[in-house]
């Protein structure tokens, strides 16, 4: 029978538990302590709000999925969900201020738009992925009037300058 | 995979069958109701007495004898029955087998059609079935002489019993004046025969007369100035040659200067003819050895075969107009009825002279004339063997209505004496307007008006609508007076709301016409079904028919005017629309017409009429019931148009292009002139070309107007332009046609073109060509080359927007390993080199290059039966797709879905962009599918034209043929679309409604109160 040796060591660096707490450090450096986490706490908003940007780019591969799966015919299903694709970005984009509001940084206002200014720019192109991919599914639905044909009822003649008499 | 799919295409493939089906067929409920049929056997031709009407008594199989009315013209021969005018039987020959007389016996009737009296056919004359059918000789060998003298007739040997029991009578028959032959009565086997020997070839015999023992052959040779008489005598029962000789004679007028009388078949017959004023009669013998006698009288004009040779009887005129009756007695032959008052004179027309037998086998002579102080039809009969053998006359007149019906032209006689001195007669007459009438006393029976089997021309003219309750109201209407209307106008609301619940309950598709035509006045239904079809036919007369049913709602007789005196036809050439419904008038036509007279003047009329009821709405003819024409000009017109303004105003153009105008306004003359510099048009100016014309306004007269060539277009040297087909007028929905990927094919829809068909002249290489001709510069647009039958091709055609049909017999080329056969070839032009170009072409100038800029897709279709006539369905929108409609010589009237006629079906499997477009795989074999025959059990004999019309419903158009018969229908190529269909539950669905209707009432109390009660015990 042997017996295993426990490295200790290893538990060193480990916070202690609540309520026992490390004793308190001194105050210049806690000064410091608190605008780095300040800093910190700025910078995770910042991550999050890049999340949130990306975010609609990040569910395409999952969305295009489920299109490729609702098929190409014109049928409730499949038309529920193109409409729900195409919707969604413009309701994000709508919503965008309230959208990034939390993760606006403390320094300026959360209704404008310039703040996360390069997120916000970020968002709007991944939703517009989005939406282009709605528009891909809708072009090979049929849906689109991309053809000559969904003009021809729009076209007019008018009258020869001859007339022939029958 | 590959079984996959194919499985797949099939289902799909039966899945649209399946889905399409119901579209083509008619329903059995629909049939005889959406639809009509009115049958005729043609005007008879009354100029030869062997093919004119006349009656035949019948022996029924019950022994009892009844009555019929043959009548026959070149192409049918048929029985109408003396009760009622229906048609009892008819049968319609081809038409290079003309019928050249019918011979009549009893039970049977033979007769001879075909050149030179080529086949005769033998019929039931109850049933009408052919009870044998023989080819004497090739028609090529048949030789036709002269109107008047075919050179063919049937005489009927006497009765004898077959093994069966069966009485039958032997056929002796005599075709293209030469040859006779005896045929047995009962098979139809050819017992012998005899020709005239070449030397002989001079003498053409005309008639037979048949004896127990003998046949006489008698016939005319021609001397130097006169006809001789040549009798050849044939023993009966071996056809050999027993004597052959002239008769000293000399006769003038051919075969109606002599005929034979034959009592009975064991006498020897006489023949009797006129020379010179005196009539001349000789014993005819089997040696031949009689002496010409001659009666006494020397101012003879005529002798008459008044149809009873077998009883002795005929009828002399002499010069002054004067009849009697001549009968054979023994050995002699003597006047025996002198006709009074028969000269002629100013009072009364001259007399037909006709004879008739009654049941018991006595003979009667008719003589009938036109009293113009009666103003009335005289007929007189003269019954030979009452009073002991004196005879006596019966006389009386008859109202015949010469302003409806015209002249009387031929009229045959039927008698009975029911007891003593009574006689009873009845006659149907055939009039110059090609109507059969029968005249029971001074009372008409019945009347056929088979001029309808002529109609020339036909438009549908629309209906207008009715007008709701409308009441004047008065200026300065007080309060009272107001109320008191409101009462009267509300009387009308419980006619109104029963009606509209009848409507609401039993109201359908196919019988609203049905039901709305019941009612009084001529409005039209709610779905446009009903409209006037105005029809004027070669005998001149104009009919106006209801198209829902096909009754004659007005005729009238077009006016000869200036050459009433003597005699003419009129030659229908145009018929246009010039006020509509739309126009808010009373809907009104003009018919164009070249108005012969028999002294060779030519006249172009026009005749404006009041389409609702053939009133005259130019008021050329007050107070008559014949119609009077506007003369435009002296000479036949070479075309007329109607101008496209508002102004409907009509220009003619003469031999020599000049312009005239109907009517001849200040404003017509300067409409004309304001868009004369842009009308153009073609003339077809000989048998090999066509020439393109502008009209000029003179510098000077701005009232005269004159034409100056543009272009001309000429076919090969081979070829004769046939006919002109122009483009189907209607609304054009749809510029282009969108492809399966939402591409567009640009339709080819310039407004100049129109089609030319050409026939053949007779060429080894004959061939028949189908162009397309731009009308403005004379282009050739299309240009397809058929092979030539013959040197004939009877090439059917159509064109519709930018679509081409046309249907012809392809016999096999040399060569080229085709199968004969009929073929329907569907051609579609359109814009530009492909897809996605467009050119505009239909507001292009003539001077543009671009016109020429198109191509095409081509298919051709393999059918079972010939195209006698085609058309195209036309719709209100011009939405519903365009079905074909076709007649074929099987005498039906056939519709073909645009579907199967498409000429981009591809022939391999459809892809899946053109199922998209529903287009099926190419099969060259147009489908026999009985289901598409819209005429379904009628027989519609020889159409020669299909016109269609729009309903107000988009999904239907309105079909009426003309030809021998005339048939009506109307066609839905898209299926009823815009009406519930007939199997819709209406009364379910009401019920429905009024239950819920009447559970929320009884409901919703409850509700409210359940809900008070809630809030109290809460």
């Amino acid at each position: 029978m042997s017996v295993t040796k426990v490295d200790y060591s290893k538990w060193k660096s480990l916070p202690p538990p609540p309520g026992f707490a490390s004793l308190p450090t001194n105050k210049p450096s806690k000064v410091v302590n608190t605008s780095r986490q300040a800093d910190s706490y700025a910078a995770l908003k910042q991550k999050r709000a890049w999340d949130l940007a990306i975010s609609p780019a990040k569910s395409l591969p999952m969305q295009a999925f489920m299109l490729y799966m609702s098929g190409g015919g014109v049928q409730i299903f499949s038309m529920g969900i193109v409409f729900m694709l195409m919707f969604s970005p413009f309701k994000n984009v709508a919503a965008i201020n309230a959208a990034f509001a939390p993760f606006a940084p403390s320094s300026s206002s959360s209704k404008s738009f310039s703040t996360l200014f390069i997120q916000k720019i970020v968002y709007i192109l991944a939703n517009m992925l989005t939406l282009a991919l709605g528009l891909y599914k809708c072009n090979s639905m049929g849906l689109l009037p991309m053809g000559t044909g969904d003009w021809l009822a729009f076209e007019t003649r008018g009258p020869s300058p001859e007339i022939s008499l029958y | 995979m590959h079984i996959l799919s194919s499985l797949w295409t099939t289902s799909l493939l039966l899945f649209c069958t399946l889905s399409i089906s119901p579209v083509w067929a008619l329903h059995e409920s629909e049939a005889g109701v959406v639809d009509w049929q009115k049958t005729f056997i043609g005007v008879p031709r009354t100029d030869r007495p062997q093919i004119a009407p006349s009656f035949l008594r019948v022996k029924t199989k019950e022994d009892e004898t009844t009555s019929l009315v043959i009548s026959a013209t070149e192409r049918t021969l048929g029985a109408v029955n003396p009760v009622d005018g229906s048609i009892a039987w008819r049968y319609i020959f081809e038409p290079l087998d003309p019928i050249l007389g019918y011979y009549k016996s009893g039970n049977i009737i033979a007769t001879l059609s075909g050149a030179g009296g080529s086949v005769l056919r033998v019929f039931d004359s109850l049933e009408g079935s052919i009870i044998h059918e023989k080819r004497l000789h090739h028609s090529q060998n048949g030789q036709l002489y002269s109107q008047r003298s075919l050179g063919v007739n049937v005489a009927f040997g006497a009765p004898k019993t077959t093994g069966g029991g069966q009485k039958t009578k032997d056929l002796f028959v005599l075709t293209n004046g030469h040859t006779v032959y005896r045929i047995d009565g009962s098979s139809g086997d050819l017992i012998w025969s005899w020709s005239a020997l070449e030397q002989t070839s001079l003498v053409i015999l005309e008639r037979l007369t048949v004896t127990d023992s003998t046949i006489y052959a008698i016939g005319i040779a021609k001397s130097y100035a006169s006809y001789t008489l040549h009798v050849t005598a044939l023993s009966s029962g071996t056809g050999e040659l027993l004597t052959t000789q002239n008769i000293p004679s000399s006769i003038e007028n051919g075969s109606d200067d002599f005929f034979a009388l034959s009592p009975s078949t064991s006498e020897d017959p006489r023949l009797v003819w006129i020379e010179k004023g005196v009539v001349k009669f000789v014993g005819l013998t089997p040696k031949l050895t009689g002496k010409p006698q001659s009666l006494k009288g020397s101012t003879n004009t005529r002798i008459v075969d008044v149809g009873l040779l077998e009883y002795g009887l005929f009828v002399v005129r002499r010069a002054d107009g004067s009849a009697s009756v001549f009968k054979l007695n023994q050995n002699a032959i003597e006047s025996i009825w002198d006709f009074v008052d028969s000269a002629n004179s100013n009072k009364n027309s001259d007399s037909m002279y006709t004879g008739a037998v009654d049941k018991e086998g006595n003979p009667y002579v008719g003589r009938m004339y036109w009293s113009f102080a009666l103003q009335a039809g005289v007929l007189h009969v003269f019954t030979p063997h009452l009073l002991g053998g004196k005879g006596l006359v019966a006389g009386y007149t008859f109202p015949f209505d010469t302003n409806n019906d015209g002249i009387i032209d031929h009229y045959t006689l039927d008698v009975v004496n029911p007891d003593g001195l009574q006689v009873l007669s009845r006659i149907v007459v055939t009039t110059t307007t090609g109507a059969v009438q029968l005249w029971l006393e001074d009372k008409v029976q019945w009347t056929r008006e088979e001029s309808l089997s002529t109609v020339a021309l036909a438009e549908f003219v629309e209906l207008p609508e009715r007008k709701g309750i409308q009441s004047s109201i008065a200026e300065g209407e007080n309060i009272i007076g107001r109320v008191l209307r409101h009462i009267s106008d509300a009387q009308n609301f419980p006619r109104y709301f029963v009606g509209f619940i009848k409507r609401f309950a039993t109201g359908s598709y196919a019988s609203v016409s049905a039901a709305i035509s019941h009612e009084s006045g001529l409005y039209r239904d709610e779905f446009g079904f009903k409209k006037i079809i105005v029809a004027a036919t070669e005998h001149g007369k104009i009919f106006g028919i209801d198209s829902s049913n096909g009754h004659v709602v007005w005729s009238k007789i077009l006016g000869l005017g200036s050459v009433a005196s003597v005699g003419g036809v009129i030659v229908p050439v145009k018929m246009f629309v010039v006020k509509t419904v739309s126009d808010g008038e009373v809907p009104q036509v003009v018919l164009l017409a070249a108005r012969r007279g028999f002294d060779d003047t030519v006249n172009t009329v026009a005749y404006h009429i009041n389409a609702l009821t053939g009133k005259d709405e130019a008021n050329n003819s007050p107070g008559k019931d014949i119609l009077q024409g506007t003369v435009i000009f002296p000479g036949k017109p070479s075309e007329a148009y109607l101008l496209p303004s508002k102004a409907k105003t009509i220009i003619l153009l003469d031999s020599t292009n000049n312009v005239h105008f109907y009517p001849r306004t200040d404003e017509s003359i300067q409409v004309f002139g304001e868009l004369a510099p842009s009308l153009r048009f073609s003339l077809q100016t000989s048998g090999r070309s066509l020439h393109g014309y502008q009209i000029v306004q003179d510098a000077n007269d701005k009232n005269t107007f004159s034409t100056y060539q543009t272009w001309s277009l000429s076919v090969p040297n081979n070829e004769l332009i046939g006919s002109i087909i122009r483009p189907t007028q209607g609304p054009i929905a749809s510029l282009g046609k969108v492809l399966g990927d939402r591409t567009t094919l640009y339709k080819y829809l310039s407004p100049h073109l129109f089609a030319m068909t050409t026939v053949s002249k007779s060429s080894p290489n004959a061939v028949c060509s189908v162009y397309l001709v731009d009308g403005s510069k004379g282009s050739v647009i299309y240009h397809a080359s058929v092979a030539s039958t013959m040197g004939t091709c009877n090439i059917e055609a159509v064109l519709t927007e930018n679509w081409l049909v046309y249907g012809y017999y392809d016999e096999d080329f040399a060569g080229s390993h085709q199968t004969k056969g009929y073929r329907i070839v569907s051609v579609e032009v359109y814009e530009g080199k492909g897809i996605n170009d467009k050119t505009r072409s239909s507001e292009l100038s003539s001077l543009s290059n671009k016109t020429l800029d198109v191509h095409f897709y081509e298919r051709s279709f393999e059918t079972n039966q010939p195209v006698a006539a085609l058309a195209v369905t036309s719709t209100k929108f011009g939405m519903t797709t365009k079905d074909i409609i076709i007649a074929t010589k099987k005498n039906q009237i056939q519709s073909i879905p645009r579907r199967l006629l498409d000429p981009r079906r591809p022939k391999t499997d459809p892809t899946a962009q053109q199922q998209e477009e529903m287009l099926i795989k190419y099969d060259p074999v147009v489908p026999a599918d009985p289901r598409l025959v819209i005429s379904h059990r009628y027989e519609v004999a020889n159409v020669r034209k299909i016109i269609t019309s729009p309903a107000l419903l988009e999904s239907t158009s309105l079909i009426f043929t003309y030809g021998l018969d005339l048939f009506g229908s109307r066609v839905t190529p898209s299926n009823t679309f815009d009406v519930l269909s007939e199997s819709f539950n209406k009364a379910q669905l009401v019920l429905t409604i009024g239950g819920l209707t009447v559970a929320i009432i009884i409901a919703k109390p409850m509700v409210n109160r359940k809900k008070l009660k809630e809030r109290w015990f809460q």
